[in-house]
Parts: structure tokens; sequence; C-alpha cells
């Protein structure tokens, strides 16, 4: 029992102090960011299947817009309401491409990068159990999660957080970010892309800071795509 | 392949001059751009050594991009473009007020982008800091100048040349019209008329079994799609014509037949033809009656923006015309006037710049101070004829300011004194009260009389002080721009984002019309026809006497857009209803006129305001 303890107890600690040591690494203005979100047929992560995903990647405080991408997934999983929030009905999807065509496309683009999500817990899921299920090369990931930024500086502010405090639109209004029509993969991702660049200025991060700045927030993590 | 976000692509299509672009122009384009997140901590980095045309989403930034001063500038503004006008590089000085994005488009994808003309205007303007305005030429009159595809309302009949006459003429018939286009091939090659048949058919005993294209006049007389009412009716009494076939200046399709009598119809639909009847009305109910159809007709037929520039005028006429006929109309009943009388309209009337909610503003100025009997007279005469204007649609004037009320029926004496004592005690207080008195016309009754008094007051109104005084008074009122070129809306208003165009902008053009006017003596109410008639020795520049002008059509027609497609009278325009375009050059029609604003405040007032 105790060992067990002191087994989990020293796997936190070996993977916080990786973290730490990889994100010492990384200069906030010459690494390359690459915000990512998907598209969903539920908010269940053991049953959810990836409709469809965008990224946009970027460096030095700066959007590549042509390096915007998109991919819509020929997913043949229960759509549930969800074609309601995302507009994907089954027509769409049906012409949409394979799902392991989307991710050997999809892949090589954060290959080396930090991801950004909003909300990485679930887009995680869904991404690490679609590389597994298509037998992807495991991949490590560095990744921030604009949702945390949010909630760190929400937390500073309120004792009760007030509800849809930290949607992305919410955030982004918060920030004096313009309004965007919601719930497409890749107009959210350059949508958390915006969030994320909004959110360094607004923590005082400076261009000669390393990412281990934000490791106190809690938004920061790495995880093995495809891995256990 | 890149993919566009939708929030880029609605934002390009929002972005003047960009929204001309079709979608693989549009794609190119992003290609080539990076959407920047600008900081005062990394704005240096950034912008470095980069030679790009920039546009701001979001945030405020103070920029330097040329040889011009620094400007303020936030949401929807461009900088850098200069650079690539010209082909030289001045270093970027961006100072970061607060944060936000930025869309960076590199120069080389931009360059080609300005070989098209409408984009290559739109930023040589912003360069040169000038309202982009169309010639405001043709606006003597509305409807000879509508277009022809809009006055023809029949589609085109026609038959092909190998018809044959009797099946020609029985079309002509059912179809109820008085000519016919002959067609090859879809092309106009002839054209027969009523008369055709007459002289080359009848008249001949012509077998009416041959092909039409045997009687048909060849090449016929014709005019493109794209020309006016007006270039129709020339060449129709030049060739002494009544049918005139309208083809399509590209494809050359036929598109319909313009005739005499379409031209008599839209004669008789003519605003001129609507006064006119008002002059001829012979009683309150006729006039009220005419009147009435005013509002009708501008809905109806003003559609171009030089219909907008001469609406206001003919509202002003119409209205001076019902003055006119109620002030006959009160005479026919009473009897003449007991003496020399002079009916002034002021404000909006007097410049000619009426909208449809402006309300009604006169005065009546006596030869002398009138008796007890007189006096009656001339109230009598003013309740009638304000009321009647009512009636005629020409609201009462809330401020009281009609030549009903006893204040407002001076004598030339006591007109004079009053004159006075605004040069004397040029107060806040009192320029508030007379500044609409300062515009008047003499609509009605004896103009000498109006002039003796214009005269006399003239060289009273030159004065350094007063004109200081007005100067002053004319720049508590600032355009609705932010420190950061940002539109600052009404408050308090059930819409967000209106902005009243007339107290905040027109009201300013007519100030500045009327202070210099003023001090050059001079006696015209009208701004355009001030601004025009200013002389050398005026201190406004020729220049920027043009600009106002411009400026004030500009904002003219914008409101009375706004009047005519809401159905509504007030002035409060949505900015949201605005075209790209439109935004950007009513921002710089307010800076040009807060910069003259500020212009006359020194030259006037010394500075001290």
């Amino acid at each position: 029992m105790i060992k067990k303890w002191i087994e989990a107890y020293s796997r936190v600690f070996r993977y916080k102090s990786k973290l730490k040591q990889r994100l010492r690494e990384l200069d906030v203005y010459n690494t390359s960011f690459v915000a990512v979100d998907l598209e969903l047929t539920s908010l269940n992560p053991s049953t959810t299947q990836i409709t469809s995903v965008g990224y946009v990647s970027g460096r030095g405080g700066c959007i590549d817009l042509s390096s915007c991408g998109y991919h819509v997934i020929n997913t043949t999983a229960d759509l549930g309401q969800s074609p309601v929030i995302h507009r994907l009905t089954l027509d769409i999807l049906k012409k949409g491409e394979a799902l392991d065509e989307a991710l050997h496309a999809f892949a090589p683009h954060i290959k080396q990068q930090v991801l950004i999500f909003h909300n990485a817990k679930l887009d995680l899921t869904a991404l690490n159990s679609a590389f597994k299920q298509c037998a992807m090369p495991k991949m490590d990931v560095v990744y921030v999660d604009t949702l945390q930024l949010a909630l760190y500086q929400l937390n500073k502010q309120h004792q009760v957080l007030p509800s849809n405090s930290a949607t992305l639109s919410v955030c982004r209004q918060r920030l004096d970010l313009p309004a965007f029509n919601e719930h497409n993969a890749l107009d959210d991702a350059l949508a958390t892309h915006q969030l994320f660049l909004a959110q360094l200025s607004e923590l005082g991060v400076s261009k000669s800071d390393t990412l281990d700045c934000l490791y106190h927030t809690g938004a920061m993590g790495y995880v093995q795509l495809g891995g256990a | 392949m890149t993919a566009m976000a939708k929030q880029v692509e609605d934002f390009l299509n929002t972005s003047a001059p960009f929204d001309l672009l079709d979608d693989d122009q549009k794609l190119a384009l992003v290609k080539h751009a990076e959407l920047i997140y600008l900081t005062a901590d990394n704005v240096n980095d950034v912008l470095k050594d980069r030679v790009s045309l920039f546009l701001i989403q979001s945030g405020q930034f103070s920029v330097k991009d040329s040889t011009t001063p620094m400007r303020h500038l936030s949401e929807g503004d461009y900088f850098g473009y200069a650079n690539i006008l010209e082909k030289h590089t001045v270093s970027l000085n961006v100072s970061v007020d607060s944060p936000g994005l930025v869309y960076c488009f590199d120069a080389a994808a931009v360059a080609p982008l300005f070989d098209i003309p409408a984009i290559r205007h739109f930023f040589d303007g912003l360069r040169n800091n000038a309202l982009q305005s169309q010639a405001i030429a043709d606006s003597n009159s509305m409807w000879l100048y509508k277009g022809l595809t809009d006055a023809i309302e029949k589609a085109p009949v026609s038959v092909d040349a190998q018809t044959p006459i009797t099946v020609a003429a029985q079309l002509m018939t059912s179809q109820k019209v008085s000519s016919l286009l002959i067609t090859q091939e879809e092309k106009l090659i002839g054209i027969i008329t009523d008369r055709d048949l007459r002289s080359r058919v009848v008249a001949a005993s012509l077998n009416t079994h041959l092909p039409v294209s045997q009687i048909m006049t060849v090449n016929p007389a014709q005019i493109m799609g794209n020309r006016t009412l007006f270039d129709a009716l020339a060449l129709m009494t030049e060739k002494n014509i009544h049918h005139l076939p309208v083809i399509d200046h590209q494809t050359q399709v036929p598109l319909g037949m313009v005739t005499a009598s379409d031209i008599i119809r839209h004669q008789r639909g003519n605003v001129l033809f609507i006064i006119g009847e008002l002059s001829k009305a012979e009683n309150l109910y006729e006039l009220a009656r005419l009147s009435w159809q005013l509002p009708h007709y501008f809905s109806a037929h003003a559609k171009k923006a030089g219909d907008y520039d001469i609406a206001g005028k003919i509202l002003s006429q119409a209205t001076d015309i019902m003055t006119r006929k109620l002030i006959g109309f009160f005479q026919q009943a009473n009897g003449k006037a007991p003496m020399m009388f002079a009916w002034l309209v002021y404000g909006s009337q007097a410049r000619e710049d009426q909208t449809m909610g402006s309300d009604q503003d006169n005065g009546l100025l006596l030869a002398e101070r009138p008796n007890k009997v007189q006096a009656e007279y001339f109230s009598d005469m003013a309740q009638y004829v304000c009321n009647g204007l009512a009636k005629c649609g020409i609201k009462l004037c809330d401020g009281n300011i009609m030549a009903c009320n006893p204040k407002l029926r001076l004598s030339l004496d006591e007109a004079l004194e009053e004159a006075k004592q605004w040069v004397k005690a040029p107060t806040k207080d009192a320029i508030m009260h007379f500044n609409i008195f300062l515009d008047v016309r003499c609509a009605a009754g004896d103009v000498s009389l109006f002039k003796q008094l214009q005269q006399q007051r003239a060289p009273l109104m030159q004065q350094n002080m007063f004109l200081a005084a007005l100067s002053r008074h004319s720049n508590e009122i600032s355009v609705p721009l932010s420190m950061f070129q940002k539109f600052v809306y009404e408050k308090g208003r059930k819409e967000k984002d209106v902005i009243d165009l007339k107290t905040r902008a027109v009201a300013l053009i007519n100030n500045i019309a009327r202070i210099y006017a003023l001090a050059d003596g001079v006696t015209l109410p009208n701004t355009l026809a001030r601004l025009e008639s200013l002389s050398e020795r005026s201190q406004l520049s020729g220049r920027d006497a043009a600009n106002l002008r411009d400026i004030w059509l500009f904002l003219n027609r914008l409101r009375w857009r706004h009047q005519l497609e809401n159905n509504v009278t007030n002035n409060r325009v949505s900015i949201s209803s605005l075209s790209s375009i439109e935004k950007h050059q009513l921002k710089a029609a307010f800076k040009a006129i807060e910069r003259t604003n500020q212009a006359m405040v020194m030259k006037f007032s010394g500075g001290v305001s």
C-alpha cells in the first residue's frame, strides 16, 4: 500500500519536474504554437468521436493565416444532438475524409509545436483515442489550455465563479477581442490562438520569458498521444 | 491547402476596399497574411523590417507611417500603405495604446491589387486624406437623369426578321404596343411602327404574308441601357422619332423600347409637375392634398445620390409656394394688407436644406410699427398661414419660431434694434437663441423691405467681437469621433449605433459657412451658395470651401437616404447600415469638419475657445 503511494507520488513528481524542464527550454517568443480545436459527437470522453478538426499555427505574437487547416471527418458514430451545435450534418460528414487520412495530414502540423486548446482535457482524450484507433506513431506534445489560464485569472477575482464565465466567447469578450461565429473547428482554433496571445499580454509575459512562467497557472501540461 | 476561417472572410467582407475582391483573390491575399496580436511588449520586434499593409481589427494605436503627422487609429483603419504606394520605406513608428489584433498583408501580395482602380483609388484617397466623392455635377433634374433600365417597364416585344407581316401586326395588337423590334439571332436589326404598317403596307397594298424585314426600318437609331432618359429624349428630338429601342451595352441584346408617351408619363411624375399643380391650387384643401404627395413622390423617385442633393431645395421651394398661396388665400378673404410686409423664413427652409422632418421656422417683417387694427390683421394672417402649412405637412415649430408668435412680427426698426442687441451682447444663451435667425430668406411679400433690413444689418454682423462669439459657440459642438477616431454614438437611444448627422455634422458645416459668409458680407442663406460666393478676400480657402461642399452633400445624401429608406423623419443614421466605404468617408468627413472648425476658431477668436 505504502509502496503504491510512493510510486504514485514519485510518478507525479517525475511528471512535474519533466514538464518544468521542458518548459524552461521554450522561449515564449521563439516557440511555434498551434491552436487546435475539435468538434465532437458528444461530451462523453469515453465514446466521443471527432467530426472535424481545425488548426492554425504561429510564433512570436503572429498567427500565420496561411497555416489554417480544416478537415471534416467521415465518422460513423452516432451524432446525437451535436449537429445542432457545430452544424455538421450527416450529409456534410459523409463527404468528409476518413479519420486516419485526416490524422496523417494533421500530425505533421502539430509536431514540434506547443498545442493550444480551449478545454484541453476533452479534446486530448478524443485525439488520444483517435491516434490509438488509427495506430498513429506515438507523439509527445506540450500543451497549454486557455480555459485554465482564464480560470486562473478569474479565481483571483471571484470566490465563486459565475456560470458560463469561461466559455471561449466570454473569455474573448473580457479581453476585448472581436465576436466571431462559434463552433466551427477552424474558427474556434483561430479564436483560441488569438485568446492565448491576448492572455499572454494580460498576464504580463514578456518576450524574454520562457514558458515555465505559466507553470504555476496549472494551464500547462504534456502528454503522449497514442500512448497509454 | 490553406483554409479560410469564416471570421477572416467576414472581416474582409466588411472592410472596404477588400469587399470588392472575389473569393479567389481573397484567398490569395490571406495566403500571405498574418494576424498579429500587437502589444507594447512585442510591437517593435514584430514590425521590424516588415513592409506590409496593416488593417486594425481591434485595439488602439498611435501610428506614424509616412511623412504626415502621427495618427491615432483603431478598428477598421489601415496603415503602412504609403510605403507600398510610393515604393519607399519610411520606418514604421507604432505605439500601442491598447493591445489588439492587426491583420498584416504582405506587400508583395497587396501590390498587384493596387492595379485595380477602385482599390488604388481608395488608398490614394486615404493617403491624400481626402473625401472620396464622385463628382457632383448632374443634379439638375432627377427624373430626366433616371437610368433607362429603370424607365422601361415592359420586356421587349420583338419578332424574328422572317416573321410574316400579319403575325407581327397581330402580336402588336395583342401586346398593345405601337412598335416592334425586329431581331436576327437575338441582335436588333430593325424596327417597325404603326406608321410603317400604314404607309408601307396598307397604302402600298403590300402582300401581308411577306416577312417583316421587307418593311422594317433597318439599323434604327438606338440607345444603350446604361444611358439616361434625358439622353433618350435628346436623341429622339434630334432624329424626330417617337420610338427608340434600348439595347444592353454589353451584349447588344434589346432590352425594350422608350416611346414619347413614356417620357410624358415620367414628366407627369416629375416633382416640378407637382410644384406646378401646387401653384394652381385654388383653396387650402387642394393645396394640402397636393402637398401630401410630396413625401410619396420622393420615396418613389429619389434613387441616386444626385437626387438627394436637390431634394431639400425642391422641398423648400414647395414650402415657399405653399406659403405664398396661403397668404394669397388669406388676402382674398380678408382684403389687402394694411402695409408692406415680408414673410421671412429661417433655418433649414432659408438654407433650402429641408428634410421630411423639418418644422416651419418663419416670421414677419413689417414696414412700420402697426396700430391695433393692423396688428390684428397680421396676427390673423400669421395664424392662418402657420396652421395652413401644418395642414400641408410642414409641422409646427416646437420652439415657437413662427410668425404667429407676436415676438416674431417686428417692424423694420425693431428688427434692426434687435440685431444691435445681438451684436452688443453675444452671450452663450443669446447665440443659442438667435443663431437660427442668421439664416434668413424672404419667401413671400415685399422683398425690398427685407433687402433694406439686410443692408443695414450686414455691417453690424461683420464686427470681430460678434464673429468671435459665434465661432466660439460653434466650437462647443464636436464631431462624433473619439480620440482614436472611433465613432461616438448617440447616448440613451434604443438603437446602439446611431449618429445624428444633422446636429453633429451638418449643423457644424452650416455654422462654418454662416460665419465666413457674415465676415465676408455675403447675405445668402444657403450653405452651398454661401461657400461658393465667398470672395477672394475670404479667409476660407477655395480648396476648403470645395471640400466642405462635398462633405455637406455627402452627409445630406446619407440623411435623405436614411429618411426615405426607413420612412422616418429623424436624422439619426445607423452606422451599421452604411457600406464599408461610406464609413471611411464619414470618418474622413468628420475629421475634415473638425479641422476646418478649429481653423475657424483660430482665425476669428484668436484661438481662445
